[in-house]
């Protein structure tokens, strides 16, 4: 796995001159390879001078008792340097209670004199062998670092593009809400103000999860954007549909339910693409989910028409959209939140404005939950139609 | 998740048994492909065992309908849970994969 062409640095402590040629002469193999580089110091003090000097020392191969600074000391000076230096002790034969303190101090082996220049390659080599693996952990970590960041910031950016002020007029209340889940995720809500003061709602959810998914919504979103212009709910979806078809290579799709809102009259227009069907919800409290329009999830087939369904709010009614990360949201027996939960939670709050409404459902479903982990986007677009006073 | 795979008159017919989700969908689609690999038989897909299929679930059968399609080959799912057979009809599904209630059902499809 090492890639690295220069030779490993070995920084040899030791007061002892005659070690220098000796070292350099039984390891003549290693160094003419290109293997090793030995670089040498009389005590702890010149080695720490030289590991800051030269930078970019592996491992270093130490006496105990030296002048100055002995190889104990020296041993916890190391770390200051680059904690990814790793040492190896030479202590006199039998001399445990030294040996214990060099590990102790963290060094990763140590050798007894006289020094047999067998074991000490022997050592040295497995002391760089772990070096390598240790370098190849850190390298992966700092580029798992690098991916998380990247994600977290992919999942900004996808937060960021979601509509935060939301249009407001007499006769209605907006309110939205969206929680992602850890992994970037596919799920978006818009609120679009459209000709005559009618606005365009719409709630999505992506299959699957991840960058792909990340990328196929904003690819969606902006399609329904651009399409949002025109006055069909039906013909908005069909030409999301074909455009998304179109381009998609991975076979993603992504459920979508778009409604046209008109304040003035209460009416609501919709065409359901395969997304979990809105919750109406009246003044009494009753409750009933809006019928299906018979609408295939978006990007799998294109040439597909989107039928168009329209209800009348009454004065008080709500609608809720939501995506199945509420329903399905589970706890720790694995049961889901479910729908009936979700009615109940609404009808108790059928008093509320969007904003409560929709803060009542988050901590109802919060307390079911429990410390579960969340493993799906929860996103939820509620719309109060109060009615214009005459 | 386990798929298990018989062949039955002219059709291949492959039975899911456990969970599909996010998790294993990968591994779900490799099953489906290297089943149907090296064969020209129609495909029935029997769901009868078939706890819970997420979005990223449906994504493969989408796929494998797809490419089955594409050479010609009929694709038929049946034996559905209500619970699933919901999740195919809220995402519309059922109105381009052949879903049918019964394996006998599936297979007398297959001899038309």
């Amino acid at each position: 796995m090492e890639e690295e062409q220069r030779p490993n640095k070995i920084l040899v402590v030791d007061d002892e001159p005659d070690l220098q040629p000796l070292v350099l002469q039984r390891m003549r193999r290693g160094i003419r390879r290109g293997r090793y580089q030995f670089l040498f110091a009389g005590n702890g003090v010149e080695a720490l001078e030289l590991l800051r000097a030269v930078g970019d020392i592996d491992m270093v191969v130490s006496d105990i008792n030296m002048p100055q600074m002995d190889g104990l000391t020296l041993l916890e000076q190391i770390p200051s340097v680059d904690p990814n230096i790793r040492a190896i002790i030479v202590s006199a034969y039998g001399d445990m209670a030294n040996i214990r303190t060099a590990m102790n101090r963290g060094a990763f082996d140590f050798i007894t004199k006289p020094i047999d220049f067998t074991d000490l390659q022997v050592t040295i080599d497995r002391t760089l062998e772990h070096l390598a693996e240790w370098r190849s952990v850190l390298k992966a970590r700092d580029q798992l670092v690098s991916v998380q960041n990247e994600l977290s910031i992919a999942t900004q950016i996808q937060q960021s593009v979601l509509p935060t002020q939301l249009p407001q007029g007499a006769g209605f209340h907006l309110h939205a809400s969206m929680e992602a889940a850890r992994s970037v995720g596919g799920d978006f809500y818009d609120t679009i103000p459209l000709e005559d003061g009618r606005v365009g709602l719409a709630i999505a959810d992506v299959s699957d999860k991840g960058v792909p998914a990340a990328l196929f919504m904003m690819a969606s979103y902006t399609l329904l954007r651009a399409a949002a212009g025109i006055p069909d709910a039906g013909r908005t979806m069909q030409e999301v549909n074909d455009v998304l078809t179109e381009t998609n290579v991975a076979g993603m799709f992504v459920t979508m339910f778009y409604a046209v809102f008109d304040p003035v009259s209460g009416s609501l227009t919709y065409a359901n693409g395969g997304h979990n069907p809105p919750v109406l919800l009246h003044e009494d409290g009753t409750t009933e989910q809006l019928p299906l329009t018979g609408g295939v999830a978006l990007g799998v087939m294109s040439g597909l028409d989107y039928n168009v369904k329209s209800i009348d709010l009454a004065p008080g009614d709500t609608v809720f959209l939501y995506t199945d990360g509420i329903p399905e949201a589970i706890n720790g027996d694995d049961e889901e939140f479910g729908m009936e939960r979700l009615c109940t939670t609404l009808t108790a709050a059928r008093d509320r404005n969007a904003h409560d409404l929709t803060d009542c459902v988050l901590t109802d479903l919060q307390a079911f939950v429990g410390d579960t982990p969340q493993f799906d986007d929860i996103t939820c677009l509620t719309l109060r139609f109060t009615g214009t006073v005459p | 998740m386990n798929v298990n795979t018989e062949t039955s008159g002219n059709s291949l017919v492959i039975a899911l048994d456990g969970r599909v989700d996010s998790s294993n969908a990968a591994e779900f689609n490799t099953a489906l492909e290297n089943a149907t690999a090296d064969s020209d038989l129609g495909v029935v897909l029997d769901c009868e065992n078939l706890q819970y299929i997420s979005s990223a679930g449906l994504r493969v059968i989408l796929t494998t309908a797809k490419s089955l399609q594409s050479s010609q080959r009929k694709f038929v799912i049946c034996t559905l849970s209500n619970p699933i057979q919901d999740i195919f009809v809220i995402s519309g599904f059922d109105q381009i994969i052949n879903i049918q209630g019964s394996r006998a059902e599936a297979l007398a499809t297959m001899e038309a």
